[in-house]
């Protein structure tokens, strides 16, 4: 009886794991696909500035999809699409710190905290966090993000402006350029869903 | 009893959906999203040079880079005498610029016989991932070079007498975030040489590879096999000119890349190091040697506005 107990339990929690794997199941019918708020055009900014150095970059092939009945999000960004300034920069960042071909993009996916559609369909900005899992060179950390909502066109247009700190993403900045990088570095979005 | 497998069951059921629903919205994003037909491979090396030969990669548009070539004496030519060779060190200086991402055309000056040359390189080709990718990146490199010494001999000269030219074509892939390989087949030609059998152009197949350590550093190394060497040396002691060979690491910080090796070349001009060199790594003709490039962003990019 008690093996049996033991298997039984243990094929009920083995199970949603590995249905998860399965892309096909479950996945979403076109119908309810339509609803949902997407862009991949959304634009992402860093910032990083010391006494030394300003350093700025510029993605505007960042992808998201908002869903405005149950309040999930994701939003991609491919790494290789950030533009810098100075080229050999650009060519440090995707080789020695953000390692781009072994983690071509960054991603944070979640539940918008405190979720209610109703705030979605107004007509005046509101404020909403966003509540997720950010993955940066390959390394996750929850987060909560402030963003302002400001609704456009039936939809919406999501803007934030935030720190991330490399160190909690596994990204090492070596001693030699300790003060030419910041230890947070600002990030500002924008991600347009009616654009 | 009853009750617990009931609670079971519902944690069981709200994990799936938990799970599911946002790696769903991730997938919806990838699905819509082709794959990119055409990325180029960036940085198959760390530097335009190898060591003493050609990368395949150029300076970025806009930028101009500056180098400084620098090899000490020989550890066999009286190395103390000279303090480590600094005596009789060779130099030279370069500064090229690439106005577009295929191209960068410059000039430089070497001490060695007072050389000024020009050079273009092109890229024809450029290794890419993809389903347009292609594996190789295939990449032009052309020198004129002029040495300017006086005449000594009060012989009657002519001007092209000190002229000299090298073609190459890089071919090159990068194997693994680690490993990149390049083959140089490589012509030079020389306007006069000493003797009348000696060979005025001169064909070398060139490999040179680089393995990165770790995320700054990585061992590279050289060999320019010549297929029809030159002689030289008086009547009866003609001694066969070697093939160059070249070992060292490349340093990554900033702005720079240092490259730092042994290498039996001393000459810096192109000519000089793929088909004049006469030094031997088994004698101790060893020169110690570093290359230093630092790039000035002439042109910044355009930013995408938000």
């Amino acid at each position: 009886m008690n093996l049996f107990r033991t298997l039984l339990v243990s094929a009920l929690f083995a199970t949603p794991a590995l249905y998860a794997q399965l892309p096909s199941i479950g996945s979403v019918k076109p119908s309810a696909m339509a609803e949902k708020w997407q862009t991949r055009t959304a634009y992402v900014r860093f910032f990083s500035t010391t006494p030394v150095e300003d350093i700025e970059a510029v993605n505007n092939q960042v992808s998201s999809i908002l869903d405005p009945l149950k309040g999930e999000f994701a939003f991609q960004v491919p790494i290789k699409g950030f533009v810098f300034e100075k080229a050999l920069m650009q060519e440090h960042f995707n080789e020695n710190y953000l390692e781009s071909g072994k983690h071509p993009n960054a991603s944070f996916t979640g539940k918008i905290v405190d979720f209610d559609p109703g705030k979605l369909t107004g007509t005046g900005k509101v404020k909403l966090v966003l509540r997720g899992k950010m993955t940066i060179h390959g390394q996750e950390k929850e987060m909560d993000i402030p963003v302002e909502l400001t609704p456009k066109a039936g939809k919406g247009m999501i803007e934030a402006k935030f720190k991330v700190v490399p160190e909690d993403f596994g990204i090492k900045i070596p001693s030699a350029v300790r003060n030419k990088i910041a230890k947070d570095i600002e990030v500002s979005v924008k991600a347009d869903y009616a654009g | 009893m009853r009750l617990r497998y009931a609670l079971l069951l519902g944690v069981w059921a709200s994990s799936i959906g938990a799970i599911r629903a946002q790696d769903d919205l991730l997938g919806l994003l990838n699905e819509g999203a082709p794959a990119p037909e055409k990325e180029p491979v960036t940085a198959i090396f760390k530097g335009t040079k190898v060591i003493n030969g050609q990368s395949p990669e150029l300076p970025a548009p806009g930028v101009m880079q500056f180098m400084i070539l620098h090899r000490f004496g020989a550890f066999s030519d009286d190395f103390f005498y000279n303090f480590f060779g600094l005596d009789n060190a060779e130099i030279r200086l370069s500064l090229e610029y690439a106005p577009v991402h295929w191209l960068s055309i410059g000039g430089g000056r070497s001490s060695f016989q007072k050389t000024y040359d020009g050079f273009a390189k092109y890229r024809i080709m450029r290794q890419s991932t993809g389903s347009k990718g292609f594996p190789l990146s295939i990449v032009g490199y052309s020198t004129a070079n002029v040495q300017t010494l006086r005449w000594q001999d009060g012989l009657p000269h002519n001007e092209s007498e000190r002229w000299t030219y090298s073609h190459q074509l890089v071919l090159a892939r990068k194997f693994s975030d680690r490993f990149s390989l390049a083959v140089t087949p490589s012509l030079v030609h020389f306007n006069v040489v000493e003797r009348a059998d000696d060979p005025n152009d001169v064909i070398a197949i060139g490999f040179g590879g680089r393995f990165k350590l770790n995320q700054r550093i990585s061992f590279n190394a050289e060999y320019f096999p010549q297929l029809n060497p030159a002689q030289y040396g008086p009547e009866g002691q003609r001694e066969t000119y070697q093939n160059s060979l070249s070992l060292g690491f490349d340093i990554e910080t900033g702005g720079h890349v240092f490259q730092l090796f042994f290498t039996n070349s001393r000459g810096l001009n192109d000519p000089s190091w793929i088909a004049r060199t006469p030094g031997e790594w088994g004698q101790g003709d060893v020169y110690f040697g570093f290359n230093i490039s630092r790039v000035f962003t002439v042109k910044p990019p355009k930013l995408p506005e938000g």
